[in-house]
């Protein structure tokens, strides 16, 4: 019986083109807006999570649970990377120390983000042009490519980094050099940010305290992985709290990003909402246009399920083609959304926040379903409780 | 010899019947105790004035309504007993309906209508294409089988409807008013075709206001408020 429904129902669609036209447009459009909805409710954590990863460091480290980056420093830093060095799951460690200076000639309002590491141990950048491994210059800084743009620097440029160290402080200047240009984790596409050691970025406020904002580890697969390197920093270091890149995202997931998900929940609703309504209307209106050749169906012993089963096959034929045209028109629309979020100021330049998932496909695939089922409840409804002799007759009079 | 076929078991039989529909006013007594016998082969014509039952007989003949009281038995089966999906299966493979506004799906073309019926009684392609091709040679179409109903006359439009009604083979055929649409010259046409349907051996039960019409039945039923009040050969 469905194989009939679905050849009739697609002989019907495509014999009403106008209603076909209406009905597949309508849903591209709701689809393409639904299916954004879904790229964007997921795309930023796939986003972080791909950045994270790209990285190359699988666990944080930090000196309080609040947050991960902004929270108090880690004291006595030194001896903590010493400690966890000799764990056999860490296979390297990573301080991290952020400060903010000016450098002359840096836009009015414009501070340069500088971000203190231990030089010697694995990076969180890729060097573009540089190196430091030829450079036997005392205080090498890392630029990135804005700043060299900006200031014009290249390749061996001195500069003056001036500490910002808040109101009465003034720290003297520190001088370093140009070693490398480098892209950042996280670096928003207008961010100035430059690198160097943890000891010049605690000079820049004058300051000796051997401090971190954060360890970054990479683990070591062989043992364990990331669980056993974060279980290796809690047992060895248990002031410090110790995420893997999963209890990262799952974080952000639960805390920082439920927010952003509940609007876009809120959002899918009401696209999916106006959806439905729209093929609803649409199979409505064809229903009590032809409730007398119904009837006569009926009549000719078509039984109630077999119209109802008509009526359900159009729904799923109008949305179904209709979603599936939404996807690549959602992806486009998704593309120039995506653009103009991430060139908002303050966004890191890798970030995205629409992320084409095979689970968004199928949720997607899985709500137009629903959807067409749910927008033929009503039409379905009037073509069962259609009576025949009262609708014959009724046809005949009016 | 199928027991359709069987000349003792009637095409359809309407034992004491009546219908009543209850109305917000109070109930309308469309039929009271009627009892109807259409053997294989018989022509049937029921005439009367305008609200006085025949459409709610006929109705009710092709199992498309239910008596109040009474029974109805089609090829000797009581259509009470059964589901509204075994009387749908009944009505498609035994009883053919006719209705004064055509009702043919304007979607379709001609032959696509009559191969709708045959289609949902799961004929194949095959099969159904050549009944499709026969059917509307006799009823005299087979050069508008790729028409849509708004491109044919009424006429043309009655008789891509009589070929759908004959599309699996029905042992009984109702029309309710076939002429009513139609001016004298096509609706003679139509009764004509008629005529050739029941010597071809379809039962055939007409409802019609149209004296020309009726007066080709074997049979005439004339009826008033809700009761069979003459029955002539």
């Amino acid at each position: 019986m469905i194989g009939r429904a679905i050849a009739f129902a697609w002989l019907r669609v495509r014999r009403e083109p106008g209603r076909l036209a209406l009905g597949v447009i309508g849903v591209t459009a709701i689809g393409a807006l639904l299916f954004d909805m879904l790229l964007l409710s997921n795309g930023l954590l796939v986003s972080f999570r791909e950045r994270l990863d790209r990285s190359g460091f699988d666990v944080r480290a930090v000196a309080s649970e609040s947050a991960v980056i902004a929270g108090p420093p880690i004291e006595d830093a030194s001896r903590k990377l010493a400690a966890l060095r000799g764990e056999p799951s860490i296979a390297a460690v990573q301080r991290v120390r952020l400060g903010s200076a000016d450098i002359a000639g840096t836009p009015p309002g414009r501070h340069v983000t500088v971000a203190g590491v231990d030089l010697a141990a694995p990076v969180p950048w890729t060097i573009l042009e540089g190196g430091m491994a030829s450079s036997n210059i005392p205080e090498p800084l890392i630029i990135n490519r804005n700043l060299s743009r900006v200031l014009h620097l290249t390749i061996g440029s001195p500069v003056v980094l001036n500490g910002r160290c808040g109101s009465g402080s003034r720290p003297l200047p520190v001088d370093a050099t140009v070693a490398a240009i480098a892209e950042f984790e996280n670096d928003a596409s207008d961010a100035l940010t430059a690198a160097s050691s943890s000891s010049l970025v605690g000079a820049l406020c004058g300051e000796r305290a051997d401090e971190a904002d954060m360890l970054l580890i990479q683990s070591n697969p062989a043992r364990g992985g990331p669980n056993a390197a974060a279980a290796a920093v809690r047992t060895r270091l248990p002031g410090l709290h110790a995420l893997t890149n999963d209890q990262i995202v799952d974080r952000f997931s639960r805390v920082e990003f439920s927010y952003f998900r509940q609007l876009s929940s809120v959002l899918t609703a009401v696209t999916l909402f106006f959806g439905l309504l729209l093929i609803a209307v649409l199979l409505t209106v064809s229903v009590n246009q032809q409730l007398g050749e119904i009837a006569a169906l009926r009549a000719l012993g078509f039984s109630r399920a077999r119209v109802m089963a008509g009526v359900l096959c159009e729904s799923a034929l109008l949305i179904g083609i209709g979603g599936i045209a939404a996807i690549p028109v959602g992806g486009l629309l998704s593309l120039w959304l995506d653009a103009i979020l991430r060139s908002l100021p303050g966004i890191p330049a890798d970030a995205r926040f629409f992320v084409f998932t095979t689970h968004a496909v199928l949720v997607h695939a899985a709500l137009l379903g629903a959807g067409a089922v749910l927008a033929a409840v009503y039409p379905m409804r009037l073509v069962a409780a259609l009576p025949i002799a009262t609708t014959l007759r009724r046809e005949v009079v009016s | 010899m199928s027991e359709s076929q069987n000349p003792e078991i009637s095409a359809v039989k309407a034992h004491d019947i009546s219908r009543v529909f209850e109305m917000p006013a109070g109930p309308v007594h469309a039929l009271r105790r009627v009892s109807v016998t259409v053997r294989p082969g018989d022509y049937v014509s029921v005439v009367g004035p305008s609200g006085c039952g025949k459409s709610t007989l006929l109705h009710l003949l092709g199992c498309i309504d239910v008596p109040t009281t009474g029974s109805v038995l089609v090829n000797g089966i009581d259509v009470s007993t059964l589901s509204d999906a075994e009387r749908s299966a009944l009505r498609l493979r035994h009883i053919g309906f006719v209705f004064q506004r055509f009702f043919l799906l304007p979607m379709l073309t001609a032959s696509e209508n009559v191969e709708l019926p045959q289609a949902e009684a799961g004929v194949a392609r095959a099969e159904r294409r050549a009944r499709t091709r026969e059917l509307l040679e006799y009823v005299g179409l087979a050069d508008r089988a790729s028409h849509r109903p708004a491109e044919l006359s009424g006429g043309e439009m009655q008789r891509v409807a009589i070929a759908r009604a004959l599309a699996n083979g029905p042992t009984l055929l109702l029309a309710d008013e076939p002429t009513g649409e139609l001016d004298q010259s096509t609706g003679a046409q139509i009764a004509s075709l008629f005529d050739r349907l029941n010597a071809d051996g379809t039962a055939l039960v007409i409802v019609t206001h149209d004296p020309d019409v009726a007066a080709r039945a074997r049979r005439t039923l004339r009826m008033r408020d809700g009761e069979i009040v003459e029955e002539s050969a």
